[in-house]
């Protein structure tokens, strides 16, 4: 994205086992050599990682020109001429390579049957291919306390650990939260936290992945099945706006884990905590899985499907016109389109309660989200943490720190050469994306499908709003049950259908409940927040049917031809808003449409003042680890927030704050008694509360220390 | 050939720790004399000295200097390595005890040829003393306007043999683990904050005033050809007078052993040299004729590393020697690199079986099988430096290993000079769970 | 240590951070400055250090467990080291353990039982011509015989 430079590579040819290859000057010698066809088989190697760190020696090749001695080709580059003999055509290579995994067994403790890793475990594919087949260590293995939880979600076997230090570079060069280390020296170096407190922090799922052996395994995984017995189905996120690309491990009609499956441009093979671990909310003790209808304040009853869409027509046919559509933005395209074609064609019900509104003028600064980590700067507006609303964007935004980019949290004075733009605030966005002449800009959505439900909608009209009082409300799942305004509106309205997964969430607010599938159970599209469109795959049936499926018998009766294919549906949206595009072109690596030239005028941004004198502005947001999924998934709860604020160092030292002092926050007589913590990210003048502890404050607060 | 002050020069009946007495000698007079020279020619004459580097590899520092990347827009840093941890070598200590102003004006010499403004010496955390007097005579050259625009930082180790390897002492002085790093990129191009980097030893430092003084061409006529200068030696272990001696490289090994430290105490016969700290294969006693240089020693095999010797008498058994060696570098081995990590205990545990005479004839091709999976197949040297003792007491003492063996234990019976050595203490005994099974 | 003795310190460290063109070069000496102050490292140390210098108490505490001279646990008012390396041992330095361990009545890596001493066996201190090397609160005693041992114990124990 630097400002559109093109260059050819200066290319330099090489020889891999006799094969010739040719690739750009800086190739790593593994890359060279895939490329050629030929493995340098690795433990420690990532690139994902930082530089390499040459640590296990697995990669030791024959490399000339060089000291006559076996060669870490990990960290090594490519050059003119240089021969590489893999231990396919070396017997110093190969002889290395087997050195390597004979020290690497010594103390591997080989409980390889009962190992989650077994049959998908790097040590064992290598020491099949490259290592000795008998042991001649006969004296007794370090031996560990075993599996110590380093998290609710993840155990650690310092026996089985082989310290190729993947995890530690990735808490440390990654996820840049410095909390899984390394401790001691030597052979008596282990993986560990700090005091042994939890590794709590977004991204610690990623490790788990990394592990080339069972040292690190998922707690849920844990005993949960063999390789042999799943499969892995390719699909994407529903969590949040980013849609990381995941893989959806089954077995037996269930979920039993999420793996990240990698984006270059997405997630560069990276997955929140929360994406990887939130799954057992298909499974929650309130999940509904038939029809409900209310049968008291607080309470519901089942009834059977036919008296379900009975009652839901009898509800459309009163509403009419009258009735407002409250959507979440966590459909799929396809059920925001068959809902919208249901109520505007078949009622005239054009009214509804969007979750974003997404200026069209962004659409020219569209950029794949890896653009961030090759820019020169990147303008971070946001008051809300990016990692609370579209976590793997900081994890770019750090990546382009560490590649030496300016980071501003500030509008710059002067225009930056190939800055880019991220905010949570969709109208600044636009705004300053145009003024600041930026080379990309993200808005980061509050939900995860916003735009492609407002597509979807817009896709479904044949009319305009007009300005009902709504008789009928439909609340479309969880995300817009909890939203205040669309609670305001139940109460105006006569009656109220819910469609969703959980029944607390709808107890005492809908009339009639419609079970949910969740973004594992079904088939569509999504829009995340690039505006790619990208394919969710039903990984399980879910414990209902398909929402596609009643819709469309429900359209039947209102003379709308719906089909209950998300093939077929997708096809009509498309034709309208997406140029046309196949469901099957919406394939497990959807390129990014091309940017729009769009002209749309863009409304100056109004700006929220800062207030005079002592008080400060309170920001709430919904943090990444809170709502119905997070809720519903045991191993999450010490993750969920924990009664802090979040002050800007400034104003912490002006109050004599630091972090992990009790603080009071207080407005207008309400007051909240909270945790401090001092946030470098955090502009003067504000603090910072998530959404459900600051319940009952105002706009402008006060913070004071209590001794 | 023979004695001669080069380094301590002037140290006879001065205090050389103080500014004004090393000023009285001529102290200092060397700075102002490179920094009217371009780097260039100071890099030139540096180079024309043939100075080789006495930490240990012996690469001639003039040519290190004139790969820094001088053109990079990034500040250069010279290092000094004072990270003295070999076992055997305690030469660096005196420099900087006795003549600490010395090593400064070398600091400063060397600073300006390769344009750096910052200098850091690593100094071992042990060495409390050492760092307290070159601290103080930093701060005086200091306060006498001495350094100029060059500012000299005496940076503190804490505990860690293996952070004598240049790029884990850069490591360390970064505020990381000291591990070493990948090479290439060499720090000469990529470094102390990943900019171009000089590390060099105190000695090697220490030497850089005299080699102005006495001009390139004069310096390369003392002591061997190859290797000209002085060095000092430190010689420890079974001699009568173990200590530094300061001599010219080339002096033969027999004159250091018996002229100078006094031959072998208490009527005991020689047994083994190990030449260049703990590190290197020792030799054996008819091979004590070598002068003592790089290139000599080289071709008996073996390395002159740091200019320190161990005597051994026939009072020690091999084993023992081998097994409290291998200990020494597990202990060190940092845990990156897996040969190193793994290989060091596993020598250490089939060591233990020998010494106990539970070990099988096989055990002995183990032993060797496993030094030889470590040699050429790990990150740094430290590994290795656990592995060439160890085969050259297996080379010249096999019959001692073989006995142990035959004998059901220990054939010395109690009465070697190493009997009941013990391994350091676990510094972090804490995690207990982590403790080696012996 | 109290809410200004943490405040002061926080300064002493970033002062010393100030000196190095990155503030991480300052943990090792940070860790130190700490050390001196609790005797020890116990965890809201790291976390002191960590706090000072925006790094993490994991980190720290990584960075300590990799030194030597760094104490992850407590240890006696003094610190009684002896060189157990080739040069010492071959010069008999096991004997000078065994004198210390007689006197003090403790094995390497105990601490006495008044907490006063904590005796370790370490690896070369640099001293290989000087044999029997013994560290005393990091200063060098050279030249240390087995006999030396019952009076350098009453200094210490004296200071």
């Amino acid at each position: 994205m630097r400002g559109g430079r093109v260059s050819a590579p200066e290319l330099v040819t090489l020889t891999v086992d006799e094969v010739e290859v040719t690739v750009p000057k800086g190739t790593g010698l593994v890359e060279a050599a895939l490329a050629a066809g030929i493995e340098i088989p690795v433990f420690c190697y990532e690139p994902r990682l930082g530089p390499p760190v040459g640590a296990c020696r697995m990669c030791l090749c024959e490399v000339a020109p060089g000291p006559p001695k076996p060669q870490a080709a990990c960290t090594l580059a490519a050059a003119d001429g240089m021969v590489v003999k893999t231990a396919r055509t070396s017997a110093m290579a190969a002889e290395a390579q087997n050195a390597t995994l004979e020290f690497i067994l010594v103390n591997h403790p080989l409980d390889c049957p009962v190992c989650d890793k077994g049959g998908e475990c790097p040590l064992q594919d290598l020491t099949f291919r490259y290592g000795p087949g008998n042991t001649r260590m006969v004296f007794p293995k370090r031996t560990f306390e075993k599996p110590i939880p380093i998290s609710p979600t993840i155990a650690l076997d310092r026996e089985r650990c082989i310290l190729c230090y993947r995890c530690t570079r990735f808490s440390e060069s990654v996820a840049e939260d410095g909390q899984l280390v390394a401790v001691n020296r030597g052979a008596l170096t282990t993986i560990a936290t700090f005091e042994d407190e939890p590794y709590r922090a977004p991204f610690s799922g990623n490790v788990i992945e990394l592990c080339p052996v069972g040292a690190l395994t998922s707690t849920q995984y844990r005993f949960e099945a063999r390789p042999w017995e799943i499969q892995n189905v390719p699909t994407v996120c529903g969590l949040c706006p980013v849609g990381c690309n995941v893989s959806a491990t089954t077995r037996e009609g269930r979920v039993k884990r999420i793996l990240s499956r990698n984006h270059p441009e997405v997630d560069g093979g990276w997955l929140c905590d929360k994406g990887r671990f939130a799954f057992g909310h298909l499974r929650a003790r309130d999940r509904i899985e038939d029809p409900l209808r209310r049968a008291g304040r607080r309470r519901f009853e089942a009834l059977s499907w036919a008296d379900a869409l009975d009652e839901l027509e009898r509800l459309l046919r009163a509403g009419g016109s009258s009735t407002v559509t409250a959507l979440s933005g966590s459909e799929t395209v396809e059920q925001a389109y068959a809902l919208g074609k249901l109520l505007r064609q078949g009622l005239g019900a054009h009214t509804a309660v969007l979750p974003e509104e997404v200026p069209d003028a962004l659409d020219a600064f569209r950029a794949p989200l890896s653009a961030i980590r090759d820019a020169p700067a990147v303008v971070v507006l946001c008051d809300e943490p990016v990692a609370e609303r579209a976590p793997i964007v900081d994890l770019w935004i750090k990546a382009a720190r560490r590649r030496g980019a300016r980071i501003l949290t500030e509008i710059p004075e002067e225009p930056l050469e190939g800055a880019v733009l991220v905010s949570d605030d969709a109208a600044r966005c636009a705004w300053f994306a145009r003024d600041l002449g930026a080379a990309a800009a993200f808005y980061l959505p509050r939900t995860p499908n916003g735009r492609g439900v407002a597509d979807a909608w817009s896709a479904a009209a044949d009319g305009e709003p007009g300005d009902e009082e709504p008789r009928l409300l439909v609340v479309s799942r969880e995300l817009a049950a909890a939203d205040p305004s669309v609670r305001a509106l139940a109460r105006r309205a006569e009656a109220v259908v819910g469609i969703g997964m959980f029944e607390d969430t709808f107890r005492g607010l809908c009339d009639l409940v419609l079970p949910g599938t969740s973004y594992l159970e079904r088939d569509g599209t999504t829009v995340n927040l690039e505006g790619r469109l990208q394919r969710q795959r039903r990984a399980v049936i879910a414990p209902c049917p398909d929402e596609l499926a009643w819709i469309a018998r429900l359209a039947e009766r209102f003379g709308v031809e719906l089909s209950p294919h998300a093939s077929v549906v997708f096809e009509e949206v498309s034709a309208r808003c997406y140029g046309g595009i196949g469901f099957g072109d919406v394939g497990e690596r959807t390129p990014l449409p091309a940017r729009a030239e769009s002209r749309a005028p863009v409304a100056a941004p109004a700006s929220a003042p800062l207030p005079d004198g002592e008080g400060l502005r309170l920001v709430t947001y919904r943090p990444l680890f809170s709502g119905a999924a997070v809720e519903r998934t045991p191993e999450l709860q010490f993750m969920r927030p924990d009664g802090e604020v979040e002050l800007a160092p400034d104003d912490a030292r002006a109050r004599g704050i630091r972090t992990g002092d009790p603080v009071t926050v207080s407005s207008n007589g309400t007051s909240r008694e909270l945790r401090a913590r001092v946030a470098r990210d955090l502009a003067p003048g504000l603090v910072r509360i998530p959404r459900d502890d600051a319940a009952g404050l105002h706009d402008v607060v006060e913070v004071s220390g209590r001794a | 050939m023979g004695a001669r002050a080069m380094l301590l020069a002037g140290t006879e009946g001065r205090d050389l720790t103080r500014l004004e007495e090393y000023r009285a000698i001529g102290g200092y007079a060397q700075v102002p004399k490179a920094r009217a020279m371009s780097s260039d020619d100071l890099i030139a004459e540096l180079q024309a000295a043939t100075l080789r580097g006495r930490g240990g590899a012996g690469f001639p520092m003039g040519r290190k200097a004139s790969l820094i990347d001088r053109g990079s827009p990034r500040p250069k840093y010279l290092v000094v390595n004072a990270d003295e941890s070999e076992p055997g070598a305690f030469k660096d200590r005196q420099v900087m005890a006795e003549v600490p102003h010395r090593l400064i004006e070398g600091c400063l010499i060397a600073a300006h040829a390769i344009e750096a403004k910052d200098v850091f010496v690593y100094i071992r955390g042990e060495y409390l003393a050492e760092y307290e007097i070159l601290q103080r005579a930093v701060d005086e050259a200091r306060a006498a306007g001495l350094l100029g625009d060059v500012d000299v930082t005496v940076y503190r180790g804490a505990g860690a043999y293996v952070c004598g390897e240049e790029t884990a002492l850069l490591d360390s002085l970064e505020g990381r683990r000291g591990q070493p790093r990948p090479r290439p990129p060499f720090p000469p191009v990529q470094g102390l904050y990943d900019a171009p980097t000089q590390v060099n030893n105190v000695c090697t430092i220490a030497t850089v005033p005299a080699v102005l003084e006495l001009g390139a061409a004069e310096f390369a006529k003392i002591g061997a050809e190859s290797s000209p200068g002085t060095a000092i030696f430190s010689i420890s272990g079974n001699v009568v007078r173990p200590g530094n001696y300061e001599l010219e490289l080339g002096t033969p090994m027999r004159e250091l052993i018996y002229d100078w430290a006094g031959g072998i105490p208490d009527g005991r016969e020689l047994k083994a040299v190990i030449p260049g700290g703990s590190s290197v294969p020792a030799l054996t006693p008819d091979q004590i004729d070598v002068p003592l240089d790089y290139d000599s020693l080289g071709a008996l095999g073996t390395f002159f590393g740091a200019a320190s010797l161990i005597v051994v008498d026939d009072r020690c058994c091999m084993v023992q020697l081998a097994l409290r060696s291998t200990k020494f570098y597990m202990h060190e081995s940092c845990g990156k690199c897996t040969p190193c990590r793994e290989g060091t205990r596993w020598m250490v545990q089939l060591l233990e079986r020998i010494e106990a005479g539970t070990a099988a004839r096989s055990d002995l091709d183990l032993l060797r099988s496993v030094g030889d999976r470590i040699l050429g197949k790990v990150l740094c040297a430290l590994g290795e430096f656990a592995v060439y003792p160890v085969r050259s007491y297996l080379d010249h003492w096999e019959d001692e290993f073989v006995a142990h063996l035959e004998r059901g234990g220990c054939p010395f019976a109690g009465e070697s000079s190493l009997e009941g050595i013990v391994a350091p203490s676990d510094a972090h005994a804490r995690h207990a769970a982590a403790e080696v099974p012996a | 240590m109290t809410g200004g003795d943490v405040a002061r310190f926080a300064e002493e460290v970033r002062a010393l951070a100030a000196r190095f063109p990155d503030a991480r070069s300052a943990t090792i000496p940070a860790l130190r400055l700490a050390q001196e102050r609790h005797g020890w490292l116990p965890p809201e140390a790291f976390r002191e250090v960590a706090d000072a210098l925006g790094l993490t108490p994991a980190y720290c505490h990584a960075v300590a467990s990799f030194y030597d001279m760094f104490h992850l646990a407590p240890v006696g008012r003094h610190l009684v080291e002896v060189c157990t390396n080739l040069s010492c041992a071959l010069s008999g330095a096991q004997r000078v353990v065994d004198a210390f361990e007689a006197e003090l009545g403790v094995r390497p890596g105990e601490t006495t039982e008044d907490g006063e001493i904590t005796f370790r066996t370490v690896e070369c201190l640099g001293g290989c011509g000087y044999a029997t090397v013994v560290a005393i609160d990091n200063r060098y005693r050279q030249h240390v015989k087995a006999e030396d041992v019952p009076q350098i114990v009453e200094a210490v124990r004296g200071r």
